[in-house]
C-alpha cells in the first residue's frame, strides 16, 4: 500500500513537471502568435492586450510558408518510411545473426550521431554536387535518411533480437508462408520498435535545419529554415511563434495516432519455459 | 509416416551436440527419446523438423531424403518445449493457425479446433491470450496447436513437463488414444523415464550426442547394455568385479552370474527381482514403506543395494536380512562402469 502511495505521488509530480515544461511554453507560443501588431504585448501585461490572427496572415502571405509546409510535411513521413525500410536488413543482421566484426559494426554505425549536424551538412552538400545530384528535395531527403539511419538501426536491432527463434520456427513448422511468418512471429514483436523509430525519424526530420538549409539554399525551404530566419539578427518573436506552432502540429497528430495504435497492440511476448 | 535418421551429427562451433545418431521409426509408431538434460534431444527434434541443418548425415521420411526440404514443406508438427505460442493470437486462433495455413476448409477447422480444445480442457479459455494462461494451460495450447495440423509425424518436446501428476496422466492417455485413432507417428521427448516406459513402442536412450541403447521398454529396463542405461532408467544395483565359475564375489556374498569368466566386469540387477532368503546378506540401513511394496536399503562392506520386497514385510534399521537372486536376472554390462558407493 505504502509503495502504491509513493508511485501515485510520483506520477502526479511528473505530470505537473511535464505540464509546466510543455504546456506553458506551448500556451506562450499560442499567445505570442496571436498578438495584434497594433497592440504590442509588453511588461507588465500578463496577457496580450488584443488577440488577432493578423500575424498568421502576414507570415502566410509574405513568406513561402505554404511550399515549406508541403516540403516539411511530406519529407518527414517519407524519410521515416525510407529510413525504416533501409534500416531493416541491417537491423535484422544485428539482431538475429552472428558474424565476425559485429560488435565493431554496431559501434561504427553510430558514428553519424556524434558528428555535429552542420559538419555533416557541409560535406554532404559538396558530396551531392560531385555526385551530380542537383534536385533539392531528394537531396535533403537522402540527407535525412543518412543522418537518422543510426537511430532506426539501433531501435530495430533490439526489436529483432526480441523475436524468439522458437516462435518463428513454430510458424514455419505449421506451414506459414514467409509473409505469414512475418505477420505472426515478427510483426507483433517489432511493432513498438517500428513505431518508435518512425516517430523519432519523423520528429527529427521535421525540425532538421542544417541539411535543409545548407543543401537547400537558396530556393528550397522547409518550416525550420523559415523559423530560423526569424531568429537571426531580426528577431521577430511573434512570427517565430506562428511558425513554431505550425512545426509542431504534425508531431502532435502523429503522437496521438501512434498512441492509439500502440494501445490496440497486444502483449508482445509470452512467458514460457525454455 | 516412417522416419529414418542416419549418422546425423550436429556441431555448434567446436561443440558436438549430436555425434552420430541413428534411429528408425516405423509408420504409426510411438517412440520416446530419453536422456539427461543437454544430451541433444531438442537438437535432434530440430533436425527432424528442419529448423537445424545437420552438419552430417541424412534424414528420410517414407524413404525420401528430405535433408534439403524446408520446415514448412515437411509433414511434421512440433510441440515446443518453450511452447512458442503466438502471443497476439487467442488460444483458439493459435490452434487454428496450422490448419488455416494448410487451407483446410473453414467448417472443418472450426470442428477440429473445438474438439482439441475440449480434449485439452481449454474450451473455457478459448478466447484468452496466451499471456493470461498458466504455464500448464499454455503447454496444452502448444500441444493442441501441433495436433491440429494432423501431420504425419508429431514431435513432442517434453509436452507434459508443466502439468501436475493427475493432469499429466490424463493428457498422456489422451495423446496415446489420439495417436492410435489418427495413426500419426510420434517422436516424444521426455525426462521422465516412467513416462517413457509407459507410453512407447520403443525407447531411444540418448547420452552425450549418441543413442546409447534402443529397444522396447521391457528390454531397456531389464536388459540394459551399459551402466549409464541401467542407472538412468529405474533403480539399479551395480557391482564391479571378477567373474569366475559363474559367480562374482561381493561384500554381500557370492552373486550367481550367467557369464564367461572375466577380470573386470560390471553386473546389474533391479531391486524388484530379489527374493527374501538366500546366500546374500547385509544389514538394513533404511526402509521406506510405499504401500504395495517396501524399499529396503541394505549395506555390507562399503556397498549399499536397494531391494524391493512385498509391503507385508517389516524391517527395522540394523536388522540382518538375507536375500537371493536368480542368475537369470543379473545382467552383465558391456562397459566397465562404476559403482556409486
Ligand atoms: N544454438 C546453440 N548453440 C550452441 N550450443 C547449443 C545450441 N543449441 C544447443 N546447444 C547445446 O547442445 C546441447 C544439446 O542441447 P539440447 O537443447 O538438444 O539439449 P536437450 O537434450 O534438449 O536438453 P533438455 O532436456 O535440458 O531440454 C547442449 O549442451 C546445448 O548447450
Ligand atoms: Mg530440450
Amino acid at each position: 500500500m505504502k509503495r502504491r502511495h509513493i508511485s501515485t505521488i510520483l506520477a502526479i509530480a511528473v505530470s505537473f513537471a511535464l505540464f509546466f515544461w510543455l504546456a506553458i511554453p506551448f500556451a506562450m507560443a499560442v499567445m505570442w502568435s496571436m498578438v495584434d501588431p497594433g497592440h504590442p504585448w509588453s511588461y507588465p501585461d500578463i496577457l496580450p492586450p488584443k488577440l488577432s490572427f493578423e500575424r498568421w496572415r502576414v507570415v502566410w502571405e509574405t513568406t513561402s510558408l505554404p511550399t515549406a509546409m508541403l516540403n516539411s510535411y511530406t519529407l518527414a513521413p517519407v524519410a521515416g518510411i525510407c529510413t525504416l525500410l533501409l534500416a531493416a536488413p541491417t537491423a535484422y543482421a544485428f539482431g538475429r545473426e552472428e558474424f565476425r566484426g559485429k560488435a565493431i559494426a554496431q559501434v561504427v554505425i553510430l558514428i553519424p550521431l556524434v558528428l555535429p549536424g552542420f559538419v555533416t551538412a557541409v560535406f554532404f552538400a559538396s558530396l551531392l554536387l560531385s555526385l551530380g545530384i542537383f534536385e533539392k528535395y531528394p537531396a535533403v531527403l537522402l540527407g535525412h535518411i543518412v543522418l537518422y539511419m543510426p537511430y532506426a538501426v539501433r531501435i530495430l536491432s533490439v526489436s529483432f533480437s526480441q523475436v524468439q527463434d522458437d516462435v518463428v520456427n513454430a510458424a514455419r513448422d505449421l506451414g506459414a508462408s514467409p509473409f505469414e511468418v512475418f505477420r505472426a512471429a515478427y510483426f507483433p514483436v517489432l511493432k513498438p520498435g517500428i513505431f518508435a523509430a518512425f516517430l523519432i525519424v519523423f520528429v527529427l526530420s521535421i525540425e532538421e535545419f542544417a541539411i535543409a538549409f545548407i543543401v537547400g539554399v537558396p530556393d528550397f525551404t522547409t518550416i525550420p529554415t523559415i523559423l530560423f530566419s526569424y531568429l537571426g539578427f531580426e528577431f521577430v518573436r511573434t512570427n517565430a511563434a506562428v511558425v513554431a506552432l505550425i512545426l509542431v502540429v504534425p508531431n502532435v497528430i502523429l503522437m496521438l495516432v501512434l498512441e492509439r495504435l500502440l494501445q490496440s497492440a497486444n502483449p508482445a511476448s509470452v512467458s514460457g519455459k525454455g | 509416416m516412417g522416419l529414418e535418421i542416419e549418422n546425423v551429427g550436429v556441431r555448434f562451433g567446436s561443440f558436438e551436440a549430436l555425434r552420430s545418431v541413428n534411429l528408425t521409426v516405423d509408420d504409426g509408431a510411438f517412440v520416446t527419446l530419453l536422456g539427461p538434460s543437454g544430451c541433444g534431444k531438442t537438437t535432434l527434434l530440430n533436425v527432424i523438423a528442419g529448423f537445424l541443418k545437420p552438419t552430417s548425415g541424412t534424414v528420410r521420411m517414407d524413404g525420401m531424403d528430405i535433408s534439403d526440404t524446408r520446415p514448412e514443406a515437411r509433414d511434421t508438427a512440433m510441440c515446443f518445449q518453450s511452447y512458442a505460442l503466438f502471443p497476439h493470437l487467442s488460444v483458439r486462433e493459435n490452434v487454428a493457425f496450422g490448419p488455416r495455413q494448410k487451407k483446410v476448409p473453414k467448417n472443418e477447422i472450426v470442428q477440429r479446433v473445438s474438439k482439441l480444445l475440449d480434449q485439452m480442457g481449454l474450451d473455457i479459455h478459448a478466447e484468452k491470450l496466451p499471456n493470461a494462461l498458466s504455464g500448464g494451460q499454455q503447454q496444452r495450447v502448444a500441444l493442441a496447436r501441433a495436433l491440429a495440423v494432423a501431420p504425419g509425424i508429431v514431435l513432442f518436446d517434453e509436452p507434459l513437463s508443466n502439468l501436475d501428476a493427475k493432469l499429466r496422466d490424463q493428457v498422456r492417455t489422451e495423446i496415446r488414444a489420439l495417436q492410435r485413432e489418427v495413426g500419426f507417428t510420434a517422436v516424444y521427448v521426455t525426462h521422465d523415464q516412467a513416462e517413457a516406459l509407459a507410453m512407447s513402442d520403443e525407447v531411444f536412450l540418448l547420452n552425450k550426442g549418441v543413442v546409447e541403447q534402443s529397444g522396447a521398454p521391457r528390454e531397456i529396463y531389464f536388459r540394459p547394455r551399459t551402466s549409464f542405461v541401467a542407472d538412468f532408467i529405474g533403480a539399479a544395483n551395480l557391482h564391479v568385479g571378477k567373474i569366475k565359475d559363474g559367480a562374482m564375489a561381493t561384500p554381500f556374498g557370492p552373486l550367481g552370474v550367467r557369464g564367461a569368466d572375466a577380470l573386470n566386469k560390471t553386473v546389474c540387477w533391479r531391486p524388484e527381482v530379489v527374493r527374501l532368503g538366500g546366500d546374500l546378506q547385509g544389514a538394513v540401513t533404511a526402509s521406506a514403506f510405499q504401500g504395495g511394496h517396501l524399499d529396503l536399503f541394505v549395506s555390507a562392506g562399503d556397498q549399499t543395494v536397494r531391494l524391493q520386497v512385498p509391503g507385508s514385510h517389516e524391517f527395522d534399521v540394523g536388522d540382518e536380512v538375507s536375500f537371493g537372486l536368480d542368475p537369470e536376472n543379473v545382467v552383465v554390462l558391456a562397459d566397465e562402469g562404476h559403482v556409486d558407493a
